[in-house]
């Protein structure tokens, strides 16, 4: 079933490619294949292949069971969080924050998580920042107390 | 002129690197869960954010690459867990060897194993190489085209177990290759007017969302109870009488394995699991293998040595990578606007050479590593999950940060992570779709550069030996290895009964 709903997704996704890609179409054209065949030649291609999964009755999808799928969607769901928040609260305070849930999904006790999570977010901040000179984002409220 | 390599790759700086990488790399491999795509794609934009010189960089991530397919078979004989792919077929007898108190014996006799694979294919870059890019000079657009297609091909034909799905996944790298703004007429294409998007999707964001971020859905998925090692006591070294019963074994494997290698498309995997079979067929009925054959373990390692070295053939010589890891390490010089093709060995022979050379110094420095101090990886072992992940989770969006540092950039990674671990549950398999997103590019631009040449005729594509010959072996690619295990099935099932 999952084969035939993400067959038909990528078959709506070729069809929309098409329809928005056939406009594609240079102002002054120095070359016999533009900008457009590349593209829609891939996405026919894909539609194709969609149309492929979707007949293919082979093949099926064993998810997890639901409450580790729930797990799993939390996860993204931080992961996320921590991606939006890791330029504004700066790198040490997000990656604290990110890790302690994280660690308590992989079996930490709450004092290994949390201590866990501050460590790795100085300690890698210096390891980062400082002595591999790659910047990392210190955040408005530190730029707030240093500056 | 592989002398003037080791002049690169001996500066007391690389061989810093060089050092760094294999400890880093061997690390990466042994941890179940990691292998050396994971490794190299969560390097590469540290490493590019460090304003690493290009060959250093390359040096970095061919030690690693290098390090991962030692630090693999550490965990497949204490723990029975192979930590990456490369590794599967070592647990089959470094576990019952381990079991029988000779782990010692099984991780030495494995390291001279992989450090023999190594070596060879090492040699076999050296002698095949610069022969194969003399040879593929002549090639024009078209040719290089077809030659993509072949790629692709390859890689879709040998991994995973459905065609549509092989395809379906080289498709949506191409397709997510064309997005941003076209070079040749400036048309905007699937930008959605997004400022971001004007440069096309950024390459690490790809990587480190497919590779890293679906990585740690995945290691939630499969959360087991860890496993503890068996600990190692008893002689470290294998003895003379292991090693005679080994000799040939480890020859053989590492040749085949370097041949198997330079095949685009087949993989560490494949060359570990046909060497293992290979040797187990010979060794007859009342050997040991399977229930802890030193022969068992020196067969998959260099094999599985040899062709991760012997991938990187394709990939210096054409610019046309065979394999995953292979294809973010090309990606990697595209970021440093090094055009990989068969020119790279006039253009610029200082990487290449320093590569070729940095790849001899680096796997004498993973012997020494993983044979004398193995008790130093084996203590990585009992790193805990919840240390492991979180921090894997933060190094893969400073990666990601470190390039542009933006929160677009950040948030397309989890999400591209997220649509990876999808399709990652459901048996995509990932190397075509990062090999089509790094090839797709120059896929585009050669053919419509051999479409400018002869005026939009397309039989150009089908004109020249070379070309023809490259599409027969593609769609060969495609259908064979499925033809030959259905008529393989066919075979067993009446056997069977």
């Amino acid at each position: 079933m999952s084969e035939r709903i993400l067959g038909g997704v990528l078959l709506l996704v070729s069809v929309a490619g098409i329809l928005i890609g056939w406009n594609y179409v240079p102002p002054v054209s120095y070359e016999p294949v533009g900008p457009r065949a590349f593209p829609l030649l891939i996405l026919f291609l894909l539609g194709i292949c969609a149309i492929a999964l979707m007949l293919d009755k082979k093949s099926e999808t064993t998810w997890a069971p639901p409450p580790v799928l729930a797990r799993i969607a939390l996860l993204f769901l931080i992961v996320l969080a921590y991606a939006l928040l890791f330029d504004k609260l700066g790198f040490v305070i997000a990656t604290a924050l990110m890790s302690v849930p994280v660690a308590r999904f992989f079996g930490g006790s709450w004092k290994q998580c949390v201590l866990g999570g501050i460590g790795l977010g100085v300690g890698m901040f210096f390891f980062f920042d400082r002595l591999l000179d790659v910047a990392l984002p210190t955040g408005l409220w530190l730029n707030g107390i240093l500056g | 002129m592989l002398m003037q390599g080791f002049a690169v790759a001996g500066t007391p700086e690389n061989l810093m690197i060089a050092l760094i990488g294999c400890f880093i790399g061997t690390v990466v491999g042994l941890l179940p869960g990691l292998g050396p795509i994971n490794g190299v794609a969560i390097l590469l934009p540290i490493a590019f954010a460090m304003k690493l010189p290009p060959e250093s960089a390359l040096i970095l991530l061919c030690a690693v690459y290098a390090g991962c397919e030692y630090g693999g078979r550490i965990s497949a004989i204490l723990i029975n867990v192979p930590g990456d792919a490369g590794a599967v077929m070592t647990t089959m007898d470094g576990y019952p060897m381990a079991k029988k108190g000779l782990a010692g014996p099984a991780l030495s006799m494995s390291a001279l194993a992989s450090f023999t694979g190594a070596l060879v294919a090492t040699l076999g870059i050296v002698a095949f190489a610069p022969l194969l890019a003399e040879w593929a000079i002549a090639f024009g657009p078209a040719e290089y085209f077809v030659l993509m297609v072949l790629a692709l091909c390859c890689l879709g034909g040998l991994v995973g177990d459905s065609l549509p799905k092989a395809m379906t996944a080289c498709l949506i790298g191409l397709l997510l290759s064309t997005v941003g703004i076209d070079a040749n007429s400036g048309v905007y294409r699937y930008t959605f007017d997004a400022l971001h998007l004007q440069d096309g999707i950024p390459f690490i964001v790809i990587v480190i969302g497919l590779f890293a971020v679906s990585e740690l859905m995945l290691m939630l998925q499969n959360e087991h109870a860890a496993s503890t090692p068996i600990t190692l006591s008893g002689r470290l070294m294998f003895n003379m009488k292991e090693f005679l019963m080994a000799k040939w074994t480890l020859l053989r494997c590492s040749l085949s394995g370097f041949f198997i290698g330079v095949l685009p498309g087949a993989g560490a995997t494949i060359a570990s699991a046909m060497c293992y079979a290979a040797e187990r067929r010979m060794a007859g009925k009342d050997s040991e293998f399977g229930r802890g054959d030193i022969r068992g373990v020196a067969a998959p390692e260099a094999a599985n040595n040899a062709s991760a070295n012997g991938s990187l053939v394709p990939m210096l010589t054409l610019g046309v990578p065979g394999s995953g890891t292979t294809a973010v390490m090309i990606g990697a010089l595209t970021l440093y606007n090094i055009t990989p093709g068969p020119t790279l060995f006039q253009d610029q022979p200082v990487i290449v050479w320093g590569l070729i050379a940095s790849l001899f110094i680096a796997n004498v420095m993973l012997l020494v590593m993983n044979i004398p101090l193995i008790r130093v990886f084996v203590a990585f072992l009992s790193i805990p999950n919840w240390l492991l992940v979180p921090g894997v989770a933060a190094v893969s969006l400073v990666g990601v940060y470190a390039v542009h540092g933006t929160t677009f950039d950040l948030i397309l990674g989890t999400f591209i992570g997220g649509i990876g671990y999808l399709l990652r549950v459901m048996n995509f398999p990932i190397a075509p779709f990062i090999l089509g997103f790094v090839l797709g590019d120059m896929m585009e631009q050669n053919l419509r550069r051999a479409l400018s040449i002869s005026d939009g005729d397309v039989s150009v594509l089908f004109a020249s030996p070379i070309a023809i010959g490259l599409w027969v072996v593609a769609a060969g690619m495609l259908v064979g290895p499925r033809l030959m295990r259905m008529l393989d099935q066919r075979r067993t099932v009446p056997a069977a009964a």
